[in-house]
C-alpha cells in the first residue's frame, strides 16, 4: 500500500510539478547529449567486459561463447544507435516526407552521401539487438543447465 | 544542387516493430533464465550480476521497445502532439536504463577483482583444508597404529638387546669395551671373573694398560691398535686371577665414528692358561719320556758290564783272604758297582722299563702312614714337625706299594733338606668324588723353590744338594712312577692355597692318581 502511494506520488511530481525557476533549466542538446554519453557509457562497460572474459574467462564451453557472441553483438547495437542517434540530429528537418497518418508511404529524402545511407542501414538496429538477446538467451539457457547438472551432484563447486 | 536519394520508411518500421515486440519477449525470457540460476545458485556472484544485467536490459528494451510500438499507435491513431509529449520520457527512460546497465557492468567487472581474490583465497583455504584433512587422517591413522608400532620396535629392541646381552654376559671369553684412553667402559661376568674382580663398578674407569702383566706388552697392544685398528689374536699376561698370571689371546678392534674419529676400543679375550699349562705340560712329558728312553737304553747297555764286573768282583773276592789289600780294592769296586746298579735301577725306574709292576688293591692312607712312621724318627732328631691330615673316606685303589712309598720317601726326604731343621712337614690326603682322583699333597716349611727352577726339578740328575749328597733322580724316579699309575706330579712354590699358606708351607708337592677299581685275581 505505502509502495503504491510512493509511486502515486513520485508519478505526480514528474508529470504535473510547477516550474523550479530556483534550480538551472536544461535545454533541448541537453538530453539528446545524455543519451549518447549514456549509449557510450554502456559501450564502454561492454568493452570492459569483454575484456575481462577474454582475458580472465571465468569458465569455458558453449554459453560462455553465446555470452561473448551477444556482448559482441549488444556492443555493436550501441556504436550503431549512437552513430545514428548522431546522425539524425544532423538531418534536415526536410528529410523525412511524412504521408500524414498512411505509414506506407512516408519517405526519407536523403542527400547521396555515404553517412546518409549509412544512417539509413543502421536504422535497422533491432538487427543487431535481437540476435544479440537471442545469444543472451542460449548463454543463460546453457548455465542453467549446468547449473541444474551441478545441483545433481552434491559437493560440486559452482564458477 | 545535390543530388538526393529518396528511400520508404516501411522497412525500418517493420524491423523497428518486429524488433521491438521480439526484444520485450526476449528480454523477458532472458531476465527468467537469470532468475532461475540465481535460484539454483544463489551464492553464485556471477548469477547476480546477469540478474541484475538481465533486468535492467529489459527495463531498456520495455522503455524503449513499448514506446516505439506506442509511437505507431499514436500516429496511425493521428495522436502526433501526445507523442511528441510523451518522447522525452523515453529517452530518459531509456537513458537511465544504458547508465544502469553500464553501471551493472562496472559493478561486477570491479567485484569481480574482489571475488576472484577471494575464490583464490576460497581455493587455498579448501586446498589447505584437504590437505589438513590427509594430515589429519594419516596422524589418526598413525595414531591408531603408534601404540602397536612403538610396542613392535620395542619387541625388536628388547629381542636384540636380549640376543646380544646373552651373548655379551654369556660367552665364557672376557668382552669388554674401552673408551678412546683405554679405560674400561663394560665388561661382561666371564672378564670379571677372569680378571678376579667381583663388582663391575670397581674395574669401569681403570685403564686395560694396568692389567697387563708386562707394561711393554701393553704398550705394543696399544701400538698395534693405533696402528692398524684391530689386533688379532695377540697374546699377552694379565694380572688379576688369584692363581697367578692370566694368559690371555686378544682380539680386538677400534671403535670409530662416521668421521674417522676413535671413539673406543672393543675386544674379546680368550683365557689360555690352562692350555698353555697343558702345553708346557705336554712339552715336559714329551722331553721326560724323550731323556727316560735316553736313561733307559744308557742303563740297558750299562746294566750288563756292570753285572759282569760286580759278578768278576765278587768271585775274585772269594780267591783272596780277607784283610788282604787285594780283597779291600775288590771290596770297594763291589760297594761301586752297586751303587752304579741302583743308579741304573733309579734308572729304569724313571723310565719306567723296570719289569715287575706289582699293582694291588690298598689304601694310599696306610702306605702313608708306613713311611711317615719310618721317617718320623730321623724328622724328629731335627726338630720337623708333622702336620698330617688324611681324609677318613679316601677310597681303595690300585697301586704298586713299594714304589709309591719309594715316591714319598723321596718327597719326604726332599722336604727333610729344604728344611733342614726345625719345620713343618705337612702331609694331606684328600679325596675328589666329582673327578675321582686322590690328591695327596706332601709340602714343606722349607727355603721354597725359585721360579726358574720349578720347571727343571723333575729332570734327571737335577739337584740343587752339593757333590756326593744327591744323585738328581728322586724326583725324576717319582715323576716316572707317577706317571705310570696314570697320576701327575705337579709343584707349587709358594702354594695356592690359603690353608696350606697359613701352615707356613712354602713348598707343596701334589700326587694325583687315579681311583682304580679292585680287578679280580684269574685263577
Amino acid at each position: 500500500m505505502k509502495k503504491h502511494a510512493f509511486l502515486l506520488a513520485c508519478g505526480y511530481l514528474l508529470c504535473w510539478s510547477p516550474p523550479a525557476w530556483a534550480v538551472q533549466v536544461h535545454g533541448d542538446p541537453e538530453g539528446y547529449l545524455v543519451h549518447q554519453m549514456g549509449h557510450l557509457f554502456f559501450i564502454a562497460a561492454l568493452v570492459s567486459l569483454l575484456c575481462v572474459l577474454v582475458k580472465r574467462p571465468p569458465g569455458r564451453g558453449t554459453p560462455w561463447r553465446h555470452l561473448k557472441i551477444s556482448l559482441t553483438l549488444f556492443l555493436l547495437w550501441n556504436i550503431d544507435t549512437t552513430l545514428v542517434h548522431w546522425l539524425v540530429y544532423r538531418l534536415p528537418g526536410e528529410a523525412f516526407l511524412f504521408a500524414g497518418g498512411s505509414l506506407l508511404d512516408d519517405r526519407l529524402v536523403l542527400p547521396l552521401a555515404g553517412r546518409w545511407l549509412f544512417y539509413y542501414l543502421g536504422s535497422f538496429d533491432h538487427l543487431l539487438c535481437v540476435p544479440a538477446s537471442w545469444f543472451l538467451i542460449l548463454s543463460l539457457r546453457g548455465f542453467c543447465v549446468e547449473a541444474t547438472g551441478r545441483q545433481n551432484q552434491t559437493g560440486v563447486q559452482a564458477p | 544542387m545535390t543530388d538526393t536519394i529518396t528511400l520508404p520508411l516501411l522497412p525500418i518500421y517493420l524491423v523497428d516493430f518486429f524488433g521491438s515486440t521480439l526484444m520485450i519477449i526476449m528480454s523477458a525470457v532472458a531476465c527468467y533464465y537469470a532468475r532461475r540460476l540465481l535460484r539454483l545458485e544463489p551464492k553464485n556472484f556471477l548469477w547476480t550480476f546477469f540478474f541484475w544485467l538481465t533486468t535492467t536490459v529489459m527495463a531498456l528494451a520495455v522503455s524503449r521497445s513499448l514506446w516505439h510500438l506506442l509511437r505507431y499507435i499514436f500516429i496511425l491513431g493521428g495522436l502526433n502532439s501526445v507523442w511528441r509529449a510523451l518522447s522525452p520520457y523515453s529517452g530518459s527512460v531509456n537513458t537511465i536504463a544504458f547508465c544502469v546497465a553500464a553501471a551493472v557492468v562496472f559493478y561486477y567487472h570491479n567485484t569481480e577483482k574482489v571475488v576472484a581474490t577471494v575464490q583464490r583465497d576460497a581455493e587455498s583455504l579448501r586446498q589447505a583444508h584437504l590437505k589438513l584433512a590427509e594430515a589429519h587422517t594419516e596422524l589418526h591413522q598413525l595414531n591408531l597404529t603408534l601404540e602397536e608400532r612403538v610396542e613392535k620396535r620395542a619387541r625388536e629392541l628388547r629381542l636384540s638387546e636380549e640376543k646380544f646381552r646373552g651373548f655379551f654376559e654369556g660367552s665364557k671369553d672376557m668382552i669388554y669395551f674401552c673408551d678412546a684412553a683405554g679405560r674400561f667402559c663394560d665388561i661382561n661376568e666371564s672378564g670379571l671373573r677372569l680378571l678376579g674382580i667381583e663388582r663391575r663398578e670397581d674395574l669401569l674407569g681403570q685403564p686395560l694398560a694396568e692389567f697387563f702383566l708386562d707394561r711393554e706388552r701393553g704398550a705394543q697392544y696399544r701400538a698395534l691398535l693405533a696402528a692398524h685398528g684391530q689386533v688379532k689374536d695377540f697374546e699377552a699376561e694379565f694380572v688379576g686371577r688369584e692363581d697367578g698370571p692370566l694368559s690371555l689371546m686378544i682380539t680386538a678392534a677400534t671403535l670409530t665414528d662416521r668421521a674417522g674419529a676413535t671413539q673406543g676400543y672393543q675386544g674379546i679375550a680368550k683365557d689360555i692358561t690352562h692350555f698353555k699349562k697343558m702345553m708346557e705340560q705336554l712339552v715336559h712329558s714329551e722331553k721326560m719320556t724323550s731323556v727316560g728312553q735316553l736313561a733307559a737304553g744308557v742303563a740297558h747297555e750299562i746294566n750288563t758290564p756292570l753285572g759282569i764286573i760286580l759278578g768278576y768282583a765278587q768271585l775274585l773276592e772269594e780267591d783272596f783272604a780277607e784283610q788282604t789289600e787285594v780283597h779291600e780294592t775288590l771290596t770297594i769296586i763291589e760297594k761301586q758297582a752297586k751303587i752304579c746298579r741302583r743308579i741304573v735301577a733309579d734308572l729304569l725306574n724313571f723310565s719306567r722299563q723296570t719289569l715287575e709292576h706289582n699293582k694291588l688293591y690298598g689304601d694310599l692312607n696306610q702306605c702313608l702312614e708306613e713311611v711317615l712312621a719310618i721317617v718320623n724318627h730321623t724328622l724328629n732328631m731335627d726338630h720337623i714337625f708333622i702336620h698330617r691330615c688324611l681324609a677318613e673316606n679316601l677310597p681303595k685303589t690300585c697301586f704298586d706299594n713299594e714304589r709309591m712309598r719309594q715316591v714319598f720317601v723321596n718327597l719326604l726326604t726332599n722336604a727333610h733338606h729344604a728344611i733342614g731343621s726345625e719345620g713343618i712337614i705337612g702331609v694331606w690326603s684328600r679325596w675328589y668324588e666329582e673327578s675321582g682322583q686322590i690328591e695327596i699333597i706332601i709340602g714343606d716349611s722349607g727355603s721354597g723353590i725359585p721360579p726358574d727352577q720349578l720347571g727343571r726339578i723333575f729332570d734327571p740328575f737335577y739337584t740343587t744338594k752339593g757333590v756326593g749328597k744327591g744323585t738328581g733322580l728322586g724326583l725324576s724316579v717319582s715323576f716316572g712312577i707317577i706317571q705310570d699309575h696314570n697320576g701327575r706330579i705337579e709343584v707349587k712354590s709358594p702354594p695356592l692355597e690359603p690353608e696350606l699358606v697359613a701352615l707356613d708351607m712354602h713348598t707343596t708337592f701334589h700326587i694325583f692318581l687315579p681311583v682304580i677299581a679292585e680287578v679280580p685275581e684269574k685263577e
